[in-house]
């Protein structure tokens, strides 16, 4: 398409350059066009989480973020975090059997990895307030809340 | 309309033909002719290398049907656990009645899957003793494998004798002693996947040459169009009117979103614009007309009579992954590709709207991002393939968070009233009114329905009529108030969540009047000469009521010291005459109300009697997810003004969050009984909210009667 602006940044480690338009949120960027389909969409405004990916160590809102503020920052998304599912956080997540439907779990598990590397062994509260700007429909809130700890111990 | 009944008279799975009077010919007994794998029906298929395939006829919607059905089908094949894969079923002359609701996916399947997998492991027995030359009676099965004396032989070894061999007409099955897998705790299959970022929702798919629309659908049901004007709509492909609305179709979904936030629409209103749901809940209130739903003994009029009404809002379903669907219209045919609970109801009503036959319609059942119900309906499929027929290219229509909201198909308001007389510590008699709507989505109720109402309406007042204790007069009544103005569908535990709430609430109301244990009082009320009985279709066990009460009561220590400002509340519920529940929970209410829920809920103790147990892990997972489900329907409901639901997203439509999670959420299982095992994913609802209402009551001498709760009010 012509006219439309590029933009260059870091996805799981790999330099990616896209067109689009410059307001368009980095969620849509990464499913439509790098086919990252990990991420997910559950509101469009920032109050469900779903969207949540790693830039650098710490959680954003894709759907908040343009792919404009996204030109020459890194980012880490559920597939970056490891393949074959041996992330730590992932690991505490099979081992404590928290997902349900398993829609929301990719954007607690950013939210979590980000918790982690800013407090390696975060008290209940810590947990409830890096993760309560989230929303789980399961309710697989318990689940969550014990395989951070497990994660914590295994980091 | 969806009733339970007819819920399952037509969309259960295929395999419980056999019970409801279709033949499974062509479909148990069928045999592949190719004999490099061994198929010897629709659920199961075995690799050479001993891969086996099974069959899932189940939707996942995060219930753990897929793990549990592959347990059931693996244990009585005596299938290698780790060799297991799965694979979704999809409407067509193999499977002519898939659908995921009313908790019956485990109670349904038991028999006719097990009956498929014992007809396999029969065949693969007699495969490997014709090798051997001996009896089957000496044969044993396990892990994969066929073993007699020293010699095993592995069944990927046996395909190819076994799929020559006639499938037995009545296999004989495992007995329940000689489960392995059948009640015991496994993750779920697809852990790995949905943690990994692999798992397929229906908005991750993508098929060559799709196009993503985003549509502007009527603002109120019933509404027409008068124009659009696209002028501002830069970016996308198209801008197109189909009969559901104006679609706004781009080459990506975030073009199709911004193309449609500038589309202007005009719209008649039409005859739904008056609704307004305080105006609705005084009609539930004035509903005068009601049908008798059971009637036993007579109620006095008694100056002492005890009454009270309790009130339950609209409130909407709200699955993290919103409605959407793709589908692909190419010479006469249509491919889609859903996030649904109903193959079969998508590839019929697409067929209908698309003018072709079912056949002609390939639906591909794709994982779901939450489901409760919403998904049981077919309106997001249809629309996708009118715009995929116009456009002739594959599109995927993806709602938004706000279309997801103001275009549900709503869980009903209702009214109760109910009121008793209390005599010498017992109730001596009963009445309980409830008022609501029928789930109106599929239309009004059909011929047969309307030639016994009282058994339709009983039908729908689960939680009502089938009240479990021992009174000696007992009036039950349906009082029906139309609500034309919105869609009315099926939401998790149907039409037990407001009767049960209200119900139980009540017996607690009785039970303090009485100056009686709230436990106590329930248990001394389930006793009675008959331990069952019926109402309507549905068969109440107080035996098993009283058993899970005195479970519940026993391990969250009821009546032991509690933490100054804690207090417990309790309440029970039989699940559609099937599964019984007890509830204990613990709360305390802060002066200052915390945000979100008000309430600390610290504690919920679950006792839970389902019969055979199949998987004790999956089982407690929807417990927690019940309870937290039924916490967020204390804070939450929708409301409507000018026929147009007020709330757009998670900002309006709160949900519970992990800081009012409770702290403990248990599950106690009365251990695995019977033949038959029943569902857990709706019956973990109903009591949940009146069991945490009677302990706020207890806290702070305040009665809810109406939802959301309100402790300022």
């Amino acid at each position: 398409m012509s006219g439309m602006p590029s933009f260059s940044f870091t996805v799981n480690g790999r330099r990616r350059t896209v067109e689009a338009d410059a307001d368009t949120p980095l969620l849509w960027i990464l499913r439509d066009t790098l086919e990252l389909r990990g991420t997910k969409y559950g509101c469009g405004i920032g109050v469900c989480g779903a969207c949540t990916v790693l830039q650098g160590n710490g959680a954003i809102r894709s759907c908040q973020t343009t792919v404009a503020e996204a030109a020459g920052k890194k980012f880490t998304t559920i597939e970056g975090l490891s393949s074959d599912g041996s992330h730590p956080c992932q690991r505490a997540w099979l081992e404590e059997d928290v997902s349900q439907c398993g829609y929301c779990q990719a954007g607690f598990l950013m939210e979590a990895c980000a918790l982690l590397a800013r407090k390696p062994n975060p008290t209940d509260s810590d947990i409830d307030d890096a993760l309560d700007s989230h929303v789980c429909r399961c309710g697989t809130y318990p689940r969550m809340r014990k395989a951070i700890h497990r994660a914590a111990k295994q980091t | 309309m969806t009733t339970r009944r007819q819920f399952l008279k037509t969309s259960a799975l295929a395999g419980t033909a056999l019970v409801i009077g279709v033949r499974w010919d062509g479909d148990l007994f069928a045999v592949e002719k190719a004999s490099a794998v061994f198929a010897p029906n629709s659920w199961i298929r075995i690799e050479p290398s001993g891969k086996t395939i099974l069959t899932i006829g189940k939707s996942e919607m995060g219930q753990g049907v897929r793990t549990s059905l592959a347990m059931i089908l693996a244990d009585e094949l005596d299938a290698d656990w780790s060799q297991i894969d799965l694979v979704q079923a999809s409407p067509g002359p193999k499977f002519k009645r898939l659908g995921t609701g009313g908790s019956w996916s485990i109670g349904g399947s038991w028999m006719p899957l097990r009956t498929a997998a014992a007809a396999a492991r029969a065949m693969l027995v007699e495969a490997a003793t014709a090798r051997w030359a001996v009896d089957p009676s000496e044969c044993t099965t396990a892990n994969g494998m066929v073993t007699h004396g020293g010699k095993s032989l592995k069944y990927g070894e046996l395909v190819e004798t076994a799929s020559k061999l006639r499938v037995p007409d009545k296999p004989v099955l495992k007995a329940m002693s000689a489960m392995k897998l059948v009640g015991t705790s496994q993750n779920r299959l697809d852990g790995h996947a949905l943690l990994t970022g692999k798992a397929r929702y229906g908005i991750d798919v993508h098929v060559p040459g799709m196009l993503y629309a985003s549509m502007e659908r009527p603002p109120v049901r019933g509404a027409t169009l008068k124009r659009f004007d696209a002028a501002n709509v830069h970016g996308v492909e198209r801008v197109i009117a189909i009969s559901s609305g104006v679609a706004v179709v781009a080459k990506n979904t975030w073009s199709a979103m911004k193309g449609r936030r500038a589309l202007i629409t005009e719209w008649s209103d039409g005859p739904n614009a008056g609704f307004n749901s305080a105006d609705h809940m005084k009609a539930l209130h004035a509903a005068t007309e009601a049908v008798v739903t059971r009637a036993e003994g007579s109620f006095p009029e008694s100056a002492d009579a005890i009454e009270a009404t309790y009130e339950y809002p609209f409130n909407v379903h709200a699955p993290l992954e919103p409605m959407n669907c793709v589908a692909s219209v190419r010479g006469g045919k249509c491919e889609l590709w859903a996030p649904t609970q109903a193959p079969n109801r998508v590839q019929e009503r697409v067929a209908q709207a698309l003018g072709v036959k079912p056949d002609d319609v390939e639906v591909h059942v794709t994982l779901m991002g939450g489901g409760f119900g919403r998904r049981l309906n077919a309106d997001y499929a249809v629309e996708a393939a009118l715009l995929s027929r116009e456009l002739k290219q594959p599109v995927q229509v993806l709602w938004t968070r706000e279309d997801d909201m103001r275009h549900g198909h709503f869980q009903m308001a209702a009214v109760h009233e109910t009121s008793a007389v209390v005599k010498e510590g017992r109730i001596a008699a009963w009445r309980h009114k409830y008022a609501t709507t029928y789930h109106n989505v599929n239309g009004p109720p059909g011929a047969d329905e309307q030639k016994d109402l009282a058994a339709f309406y009983r039908d729908i007042s689960w939680g009502v009529h089938d009240v479990p204790y021992a009174i000696p007069a007992i009036e039950t009544s349906f009082g029906h108030v139309e609500t034309p103005a919105i869609w009315i569908g099926p939401w998790r535990a149907v039409y037990s969540p407001s009767s049960v709430f209200a119900r139980e609430s009540f017996v607690d109301e009785l039970a303090h009047a009485a100056k009686a244990d709230p436990l106590q009082f329930r248990l001394k009320m389930l006793e009675s000469a008959n331990d069952t009985f019926k109402s309507g279709d549905l068969t109440v066990d107080r035996a098993r009521l009283r058993r899970v009460l005195a479970l519940a009561a026993e391990k969250s220590g009821w009546g032991s010291p509690l933490p100054a400002g804690h207090a417990r509340g309790v309440a029970c519920n039989v699940f559609d005459g099937e599964t019984h529940t007890a509830y204990v929970a613990e709360v305390s209410v802060p002066d200052t109300p915390r945000e979100g829920l008000g309430i600390v809920v610290h504690k919920i103790v679950a006792a839970i009697d389902c019969g055979v147990v199949v998987n004790p892990r999956g089982i407690a997972q929807q417990v927690e997810s019940g309870a937290i489900w039924a916490l967020s329907n204390l804070m939450n409901e929708i409301t409507f003004t000018n026929g147009r639901a007020q709330q757009t997203s998670f900002t309006d439509f709160p949900l519970l969050r992990m800081s009012g999670s409770p702290a403990v959420i248990e599950t106690h299982l009365v251990p695995s009984h019977g033949e038959q095992p029943f569902g857990i994913g709706e019956p973990v609802v109903p009591a949940v909210i009146p069991a945490v209402l009677n302990a706020v009551f207890v806290a702070t001498g305040k009665r809810i009667r109406r939802l959301p709760m309100r402790l300022d009010a």
